[in-house]
């Protein structure tokens, strides 16, 4: 048996070797409110399985789907399967559409807004795992990684090394061990919230953001998660394979070192 | 420099000038980017019109000669406009992201004032009876 083959017969399994049957549906948010934001770019054939994902392990949480441009019937599957559905009318990208989730979680009111692939390769379980230390204010941002407790799918061959190269880099410029900086998969608290709807990097958002928290001044923590191997659909990182990303990332992540503080104003 | 050098320079300092100046009239050029091109066609002029003694004495402080110092005064101008034009584009990149952004968001509101609209013109049907309550 191959690794591709255990991953996909781990896939078409729904998470049985994490004992995660209805984990996390009974999360209690004390009142405060949640929204998923679920960025999704020609993801249709995904949408139904992620959005029930969502419903079964999360239903003490609003999902937005923001619909980055997609040219396939993302947004019609979304809506089918009950979701509030953002549509930008251009491609951003993205850091573009997580920040739109942003900017919406803002301005509706929620105190806690996660961020969560349309594609699938998240697990909905692991969610409120996540949310529970942004309730308990012990950080501003807590990031699912998949490296604290290496099951599931990870990563492999040279984007396993680019990874590692980038949380060593990351690691040491905001003083503190980071094991997962490309993962997608965060929820924030309303000061990170505030943060990233006024401004949150455009070009390798997830690495940069831990950046420009750590200027800010802001916390934040890692949990466990594990992710599933992507089925559908081409992940928006297609270029991992190459050096040149890696030169472009790290040049990001060390130019964020010398930028300007964001000064946040009430109405964001 | 020779006189024919001069009136060459000359020549195309004022059309620099001349179209920069026709594009913003027709409006196809925002002063804010004309600027760096009135400078230039200025610089070339001033280039052109100085004295062969400040050249020589400039070419000689620089270690260069008349044709390098021409070819970096050049260079350094187009870098500039070139520099000035990635600004541009990058606050124009950032404008474009806030406004597809606003639009996404504003296009949800529109979906859900619509939807509460239609819902208060068509009421359902037991309540036809009693019209004018509706209309607080």
């Amino acid at each position: 048996m191959t690794d591709a083959d255990r991953d996909s017969a781990l896939d078409d399994r729904d998470e049985p070797e994490d004992g995660f049957d209805d984990a996390g549906a009974d999360l209690d948010l004390g009142g405060r409110r949640a929204l998923v934001v679920v960025p999704a770019y020609n993801e249709a054939p995904a949408m139904e399985r992620v959005l029930k994902d969502l419903a079964r392990h999360a239903p003490w949480a609003d999902v937005v789907v923001v619909d980055d441009g997609s040219t396939d019937a993302t947004a019609d599957e979304a809506r089918r399967a009950g979701a509030k559905v953002l549509r930008l009318p251009v491609n951003l990208g993205i850091g573009g559409a997580v920040q739109t989730g942003y900017r919406y979680a803002r301005r509706s009111g929620y105190d806690v807004a996660v961020q969560f692939d349309g594609d699938g390769q998240h697990r909905a379980a692991c969610l409120a795992a996540l949310v529970r230390p942004v309730l308990a204010d012990e950080a501003d941002l807590v990031i699912g990684s998949r490296f604290l407790e290496p099951r599931g799918h990870t990563a492999t061959g040279s984007r396993l090394v680019g990874i590692r190269i980038l949380s060593a880099v990351v690691s040491r410029i905001v003083g503190r061990r980071v094991t997962d900086p490309t993962s997608g998969f965060r929820a924030a608290g309303p000061r990170a919230l505030a943060l990233f709807a006024a401004e949150y990097p455009q070009d390798y958002p997830e690495p940069e953001s831990l950046v420009l928290l750590h200027k800010q001044g802001l916390g934040f923590a890692e949990r466990p998660a594990t992710m599933r191997r992507r089925r559908d659909g081409t992940s928006s990182i297609g270029l991992w394979h190459g050096g040149w990303y890696m030169v472009k990332v790290l040049l990001a992540v060390v130019m964020d070192i010398f930028k300007a503080p964001v000064r946040l104003k009430e109405d964001a | 420099m020779v006189a024919i050098q001069r009136i060459l320079l000359v020549a195309f300092a004022a059309a620099v000038l001349a179209v920069t100046f026709h594009l913003i009239r027709k409006r196809r050029l925002r002063e804010e980017y004309a600027v760096l091109w009135v400078v230039t066609g200025l610089v070339i002029l001033v280039g052109a019109l100085v004295p062969e003694g400040v050249l020589a004495w400039l070419s000689g402080a620089l270690h260069l000669s008349y044709g390098v110092l021409i070819t970096f005064v050049c260079f350094v101008f187009l870098a500039a406009i070139v520099l000035h034009y990635s600004v541009a584009i990058s606050r124009h990149a950032e404008r474009e992201k806030d406004l597809a952004q606003e639009l996404a968001l504003v296009r949800d509101e529109l979906e859900r004032l619509r939807a509460e609209l239609r819902e208060k013109q068509a009421p359902a049907p037991e309540k036809k009876p009693k019209p004018p309550a509706l209309r607080t």
